[in-house]
């Protein structure tokens, strides 16, 4: 659709102002290092300049750590009346690194495809989303080029380049974005957005292609790769909570005190936790950490990829081996498998 | 909240809302397993082998196998074992209480691929809660299939489910092989020994028999080379196979085996579809 040159301060202003009547979230210092997409307000600190990715991703928005899907009210006649908690409340999502961006994009194609999820969809369908892209790696961990993620803007309504100096190139790529914008004033611009491929590797690289890599990681059940990686796996489960892709939820009910109405309600599991895959009679079916290890990591590169037709399920965000207590990288998993498969 | 589209309340209520049904009929089958006839609002219109989501709003919610056959009327079979907090619940409910209900979920068996065949069942525990909703309706048009074998095991005397059924199959000219593992100082008038051990005595027609399984995760590789060694094709033995679910419909991970999901593309697998996926009977 349209774009527009403008300066920095015009797009702070306008997300001020945007935030006065939605609830518009940017990623936020929270402590000494770490990023939380919080509530903006009109006093916020907003920039884009350089800022490490959050602690969880933004997709998390739209599938939140508990998603309420049901509420439950039992007459006195004994009847129970149930409805769904659907989430329709309209909100922005500004400030979205294309990794993240791409991570809403595959989370959208996973609860789309088969049979379609009402909560997360209805929460997409009222979120509106600036995206903007990265001019320098965010830090040592990401490897966000190497899995095709760096260049990612589809899903974004709006979507932020910074132009050198004090301006963005500002795309409009919706309807949803035109309304938004509309109010900024800012003046038509003939520039496109320059993807060409930056001279040096922008973050870590591999030394195979994504298909090269589905591929290999395809061909790998029984490694001593997978077992090399888990000697100090506390099986925590921080690397699933933390990751874009990650949805595997559990289901769980509470009672309100009357007793008579409640919730269900669910919450985020992750396959690297030992009951994960538990089936009555206690048989674990991923009994070894080995074995969780390399189904998370077959998910992002092999089982999701296949079922959803599209490249890697990994954007490279880094946040898994960011924040892994023993610095379990899945990029270092990964490239093991390579140079294993003579890469 | 009332501002959400009815479009997406139908999508929602197609999901995770479970449809009332009301307990119409209670029996005990054993110390732990309670046998469960529901009464719903509308014909569940289910496959065997298929399976429903069971709940108790406030409680919980768990995978439940459906153990009629295909049926006309508003009613659902299952046999509940106490094992865990939403069962201890459901065991204490009383006829006319109300469950929730979701489904059918899951592939199930096809009867088009046992028509015409010999049929073999092999039941270890409680697989026979399961089986018996495609036993029912093999047994219920028994000309339209060769030989019927049932082999049934359990761990004693005490835990054999559907025991008057079996009696009644057997009386009906059905092959049921009856199994403990040990009579552990019960009366028993069958035998003893593992669902494995009949099979190799079996007058069986390879190509002629189709096979359907269901028991505990250690059971299946046994059964499987015990089919093997007799020659049965790897696409005529069915498993019906058990895993972790929380939602039915593709979503939670939990029952992921490699890349299949278990409540979608399972819980009845042909063997000869598990080539690729070596999680399956791990």
């Amino acid at each position: 659709m349209s774009h527009y040159l403008a300066t920095k301060t015009s797009v702070v202003n306008w997300l001020r102002g945007l935030s006065s009547e939605n609830q518009v979230y940017f990623p936020q210092k929270h402590g000494e290092v770490s990023y939380r997409f919080t509530p903006v307000r009109t006093d916020s600190d907003i920039q884009f300049e350089r800022y490490a990715p959050t602690i969880v991703p933004p997709v998390k928005q739209l599938a939140p750590a508990r998603d309420e899907l049901l509420q439950f009210k039992r007459s006195e006649s004994g009847k129970t009346e149930v409805r769904a908690s659907l989430d329709t409340c309209f909100r922005i999502l500004a400030g979205v690194r294309p990794c993240d961006l791409k991570g809403i994009f595959l989370m959208d194609l996973f609860f789309k495809n088969g049979a379609p999820d009402a909560y997360y969809l209805a929460r997409r369908e009222n979120t509106a989303i600036v995206g903007c892209s990265c001019v320098a790696p965010c830090d040592s961990r990401a490897f966000c080029e190497a899995v095709e993620s760096l260049n990612h803007t589809e899903g974004a309504d709006v979507f932020l380049t910074p132009q050198g100096g004090d301006d963005f190139l500002v795309e409009v790529k919706t309807e949803l974005g035109k309304k938004l914008t509309s109010p900024a004033g800012w003046r038509p611009s003939e520039e496109v957005r320059r993807t060409s491929k930056p001279v040096q590797q922008f973050g870590r690289a591999f030394s195979a292609s994504v298909p090269e890599i589905t591929k290999l990681v395809a061909g790998r059940f029984n490694s001593p790769v997978w077992e090399k990686h888990v000697s100090r796996c506390f099986s925590c489960g921080t690397c699933n909570l933390v990751c874009p892709t990650c949805y595997c939820f559990d289901v769980a009910d509470d009672l309100n005190l009357d007793v008579t109405s409640g919730t269900r309600t669910r919450t985020w599991d992750g396959c690297m936790l030992p009951g994960f895959a538990v089936v009555v009679g206690g048989h674990n079916f991923r009994a070894e950490p080995a074995a969780r290890q390399r189904h998370r990591v077959k998910r992002k590169f092999e089982y999701l990829p296949e079922k959803h037709g599209h490249g890697a399920v990994c954007v490279g965000c880094g946040r898994c081996g960011r924040q892994c207590t023993s610095h379990i990288d899945i990029y270092d998993i990964v490239s093991d498998l390579i140079q294993e498969g003579g890469r | 909240m009332s501002t959400v589209p009815s479009s997406w309340q139908d999508l929602a209520r197609q999901s995770f809302m479970p449809q009332a049904g009301r307990i119409a009929e209670i029996t005990d089958m054993t110390a732990k397993d309670r046998y469960f006839r529901i009464e719903l609002e509308k014909p569940l219109g289910h496959r065997p082998g298929q399976f429903v989501m069971v709940s108790v709003l406030g409680v919980g919610e768990a995978p439940i196998s459906i153990s009629c056959g295909p049926r006309k009327d508003n009613m659902l079979e299952m046999v509940i074992r106490r094992v865990g907090r939403l069962t201890q619940v459901i065991h204490g409910l009383k006829v006319g209480d109300e469950l929730g209900i979701r489904g059918p979920y899951g592939s199930g068996f096809d009867l088009d691929d046992f028509y015409g065949r010999d049929v073999l069942f092999v039941a270890g525990g409680l697989g026979l809660v399961p089986l018996r909703s495609l036993i029912t309706p093999v047994v219920a048009e028994a000309g339209r299939f060769g030989q019927i074998t049932i082999i049934s095991g359990c761990r004693n005397p005490s835990e054999e489910l559907f025991r008057n059924q079996l009696r009644d199959w057997s009386d009906a000219g059905i092959n049921v092989t009856r199994l403990v593992d040990g009579t552990e100082n019960m009366p028993w008038e069958f035998g003893i020994g593992l669902v494995t051990d009949p099979i190799p005595k079996l007058k069986l027609d390879p190509e002629k028999t189709v096979v359907a399984l269901c028991g505990p995760p250690v059971m299946y590789k046994f059964v499987i080379a015990a089919l093997m060694s007799k020659n049965v094709p790897q696409d005529q033995i069915f498993v019906d196979l058990e895993r972790r679910m929380k939602c039915g419909v593709g979503k939670c991970g939990h029952c992921q085996i490699n890349q299949v999901y278990c409540c979608q593309e399972g819980p009845v697998f042909r063997f000869s579809s598990l080539a690729g996926l070596p999680e399956a009977l791990r």
